[in-house]
């Protein structure tokens, strides 16, 4: 009964969502008050439902109901509490649900923090979230019903997958859907200032911070699966150009680009049709990722249970591509820009280089990604683009960009003089030649020698503004170190948590170029008490350790790491096999790991002889991978910085946009 | 964005719809087939994938399994006779309730020119065989390796019945264990041949 209910819910929310679209639309085209507010009620009200309809699936799942289909196929008595929970988004119908409870909650969100801003904007951003709500309900409705009850009452559910009963795999959904999911709002703003023809800057001010936490989330859900597939997965690595990998990452591409490119139409007035675009292309690709992964059309470690979702995917992507484009069309002429660029080395120069990088990586991982599937459509032969291919062509293209984060922040607006570029070039250039030097004498490698020395220049660029930065404020007001980057960060948390990312993007590259150049690795079979030397480690086995868990048993290889030239104990660690009992034919493997700031012994346990006496394994030494996490917490922390609102800013963003609601500002 | 810029000088009035230059009808038009050329070949893609993995309505997709007695049978080589397929675990509760019925049926069935095949779905080989052991069952079963043949035919979970006739039709999909002996006769003479 409740069931029932639960999909009545759904249906009642996809009618309340054509309402509000239809008052969203025709309210912002009339101006019409009562319109616009009835948008903004019934995007609270989507929002109310979808999340009481997610209520009833939790509660469906935490309180073991097999006859609803989903719950028998995603979940067990036996799993634990924590994984019944996170089963909401470990199938299907779950997780377009999960995705639905977040957008319509981002869309209440903009809605109440924009209730008394941009009165024009509003109902159409409000109609245009409305619109990608409606499109996810139909799906939920039509195509893949979480309510659907079984014919029977089951005994017992199938039991989660096994690879998602881990703890980095129930938060990656999240953060990658808080991320995903979140891009909308931005793209829904574009949309509302094409339509409303308020392509000043109003929107892009407003949107940035709606860009920038997404992206935050975005960003830290890409490193999280990075994590996952590093501790889960078992090949050593931690990304492998899997379709279902760009598809999170080419968004994550565009919504960078976009978030540096908007700074230059506020500043100068510029690339206002490129803005519209990027942020209409980071959303299609978002649409577009989601259907990749759920239709089966491209083959990926991450097989999602098929359902018939694919046509209405393709349609929604057919209204976003055109729609998009006839309406980009038609407001070309009122999309000028101010200005022109005066020089190359300006600041507005090196961000269209960004920009151009961007675009090239998101372009070579598109073609890459979509390129199989192509030709095996017209030549009939699958031709697998793999690693090498997108490490080849995105590899230059990423170095370039990272010079290019080093260099950007020392240029001025317009132009730059000689004087000041020798002053802001000498240290960093220095530094970078030195570190490149120093690892090409040390280890004879030429690209990881040109690698890290454009990390070092990059690094040292950031450095320096903060020296600067800080001693700047010591001199006029004699602060302490602490309190002038206190300060820093609180008064010019743009500039300054924006370098904070830089360095974490440095600190994560730096861990890339290490891992990709220096890894070590080796296959051995060891009998109990015998022992293999691995770069500066000597690794011994010492037993088998099965250990019996709820749901599954857990097999640890016990091994001690001594460092090899004086013998000295570093540590023991235990890589393990889990069998499930639902699923024993699909052991997962939790890797032996031991983490230093230098490199990390990584050891995966492939099988063993009947009770132990000989096992396999796979070895490596990682250098340099810890860097990638600590980067990834520092590029949160600097989102979070750049995003803070700051007392005093909200108070004259507060005055412009009273100012502009009197019609007393330039507009 | 050069091609941008150059719609941008060429349009003489801000209010005025964009006038169409030549170049600048070429370049949306390039823009604009790319993207046409993108969904088309994805939706060919999608339909490509569904006509091969959707098949669970039509036709039987074809499979090839080994059974636990080693013998090798294929779907193919059962033409023009009815063929029940079911999916079954040892560890599935409702597959118990089923297999008593599975056996009568085939051993009433098999001189009538039906087939019954059991495919194991994510199963250990001790535990089945001590399954099939517990129930005497004697027609062929054997593993669902890689689950290849579960993931054609779609299957929600264990047990799942698929009723296939002597044209390789599938007439019946059963979801959940076949518990009335009615139900049972009623599909077998929908594709006794």
């Amino acid at each position: 009964m409740i069931f029932h209910i639960g999909y009545l819910i759904l249906i009642t929310a996809a009618v309340l969502a054509v309402f509000g679209m239809i008052a969203g639309f025709w309210g912002g085209r009339q101006r019409n008050v009562k319109l616009a507010l009835s948008s903004y009620h019934a995007v609270y009200a989507v929002a109310g439902l979808v999340s009481l309809a997610a209520a009833i699936l939790w509660y469906a799942l935490l309180t073991d109901r097999f006859e609803v289909a989903y719950v028998w196929n995603h979940s067990e008595r036996a799993l634990p509490v924590f994984y019944k929970f996170s089963a909401l988004w470990g199938g299907q119908a779950g997780s377009l649900l999960f995705w639905l409870l977040i957008l319509s909650g981002f869309g209440a969100a903009a809605a109440f923090a924009n209730r008394r801003r941009h009165w024009a904007l509003m109902p159409y951003v409000n109609a245009v979230m409305l619109g990608t709500s409606l499109f996810f309900a139909i799906l939920l409705i039509f195509a893949a019903n979480p309510f659907r009850l079984a014919s029977f009452v089951p005994q017992d559910g199938q039991g989660l997958n096994p690879l998602l009963q881990n703890y980095w795999m129930v938060l990656h959904p999240v953060m990658l859907y808080l991320g995903y999911v979140g891009l909308a709002v931005p793209f829904a703003f574009a949309v509302g200032a094409l339509l409303s023809k308020r392509l000043d800057n109003e929107w892009v001010r407003t949107v940035r911070r709606w860009t920038l936490i997404p992206w935050m989330f975005l960003s830290a859900g890409i490193l999280m699966g990075s994590q996952w597939a590093y501790m889960e997965l078992g090949w050593g690595g931690y990304w492998a150009w899997d379709p279902v990998e760009n598809a999170s990452f080419l968004p994550w591409l565009t919504a960078t680009a976009f978030l540096h490119s908007i700074v230059v139409q506020e500043q100068r007035g510029i690339l206002k049709v490129w803005n519209v675009t990027l942020i209409w292309m980071t959303y299609f690709l978002v649409i577009l990722g989601t259907f990749t992964t759920r239709s089966g059309v491209l083959e990926s470690v991450h097989s999602f249970a098929r359902s018939d979702v694919g046509p209405f995917f393709l349609v929604f992507m057919v209204i976003i591509l055109f729609g998009f484009l006839w309406l980009l069309f038609k407001r070309l002429p009122l999309l000028r820009d101010e200005q022109a660029i005066e020089s190359y080395t300006s600041r507005e120069a090196a961000f269209m280089a960004n920009n151009w990088l961007f675009a090239g990586i998101a372009f070579a991982t598109l073609w890459g990604t979509f390129f199989p599937m192509f030709s095996e459509i017209l030549t009939g032969d699958r031709i697998s683009v793999a690693a090498p291919f997108f490490n080849k062509v995105n590899g230059p293209l990423f170095l370039l960009l990272i010079l290019l984060m080093g260099a950007a922040p020392l240029l001025g607006w317009r132009r730059t003089s000689r004087q000041a570029f020798r002053k802001q070039f000498t240290w960093p250039t220095l530094i970078g030649a030195a570190t490149g030097v120093a690892i090409w004498l040390l280890y004879d490698a030429g690209y990881p020698a040109i690698g890290l020395a454009a990390c070092a220049f990059a690094a040292a660029t950031i450095v320096q503004e903060y020296v600067r930065g800080v001693q700047a404020r010591r001199i006029t007001s004699g602060e302490s170190i602490p309190a002038a980057m206190g300060n820093l960060w609180r008064r010019n948390g743009r500039r300054y948590g924006g370098y904070l990312v830089h360095l974490g993007i440095v600190l994560i590259a730096t861990a890339v170029i290490g891992n990709e150049f220096f890894q070590q690795n080796t296959n051995v079979t060891l009998a109990n008490g015998e022992s293999v030397t691995l770069g500066r480690y000597e690794i011994a086995y010492t037993g088998l350790e099965p250990n019996r868990k709820v749901n599954h048993i857990e097999y640890g290889a016990r091994l001690m790491i001594f460092d090899q030239k004086s013998g000295k104990t570093l540590g023991s660690i235990l890589p393990r096999r889990n069998i499930y009992d639902k699923t024993p034919e699909q052991p997962t493997s939790e890797v032996g790991l031991r983490m230093t700031l230098l490199e990390d012994v990584y050891v995966v346990l492939n099988g063993w002889e009947t009770g132990g006496s000989t096992a396999t394994f796979t070895m490596y030494v990682n250098p340099l991978t810890i860097w990638m996490w600590i980067g990834g917490l520092v590029l949160v922390l600097g989102t979070l910085v750049a995003s803070w609102p700051h007392p005093g800013r909200r108070r004259s963003e507060a005055a412009a946009s009273i100012a502009y609601a009197v019609g007393s500002a330039g507009d | 964005m050069a091609d941008l810029s150059d719609i941008r000088s060429e349009t003489p009035d801000a209010q005025a719809p964009a006038p169409a230059s030549g170049m600048v009808v070429v370049w949306r038009a390039i823009f604009v087939g790319i993207l046409v050329l993108f969904v088309v070949l994805l939706a060919w893609r999608l339909w490509d994938t569904n006509k091969s993995e959707h098949r669970a309505s039509g036709m039987a997709p074809p499979f090839t399994f080994t059974t636990f007695e080693g013998e090798t049978i294929s779907l193919d080589d059962l033409q023009g006779q009815g063929v029940v397929v079911n999916f079954w675990a040892s560890w599935c509760d409702p597959c118990r309730d089923e297999a008593a019925l599975l056996e009568q049926a085939w051993r009433r069935e098999k001189d009538n020119g039906i087939v019954f095949i059991g495919l194991d779905y994510l199963d250990q080989e001790p535990a089945a065989k001590a399954y099939l052991a517990e129930f005497g069952v004697t027609y062929p079963n054997g593993p669902d390796l890689r689950s290849e043949a579960a993931r054609r035919y779609g299957i929600k979970g264990v047990p799942e019945t698929f009723f296939i006739n002597s044209a390789g039709e599938i007439v019946q999909t059963v979801i959940g264990p076949i518990v009335n002996e009615a139900q049972m006769e009623a599909y077998l003479a929908e594709i006794r041949p």
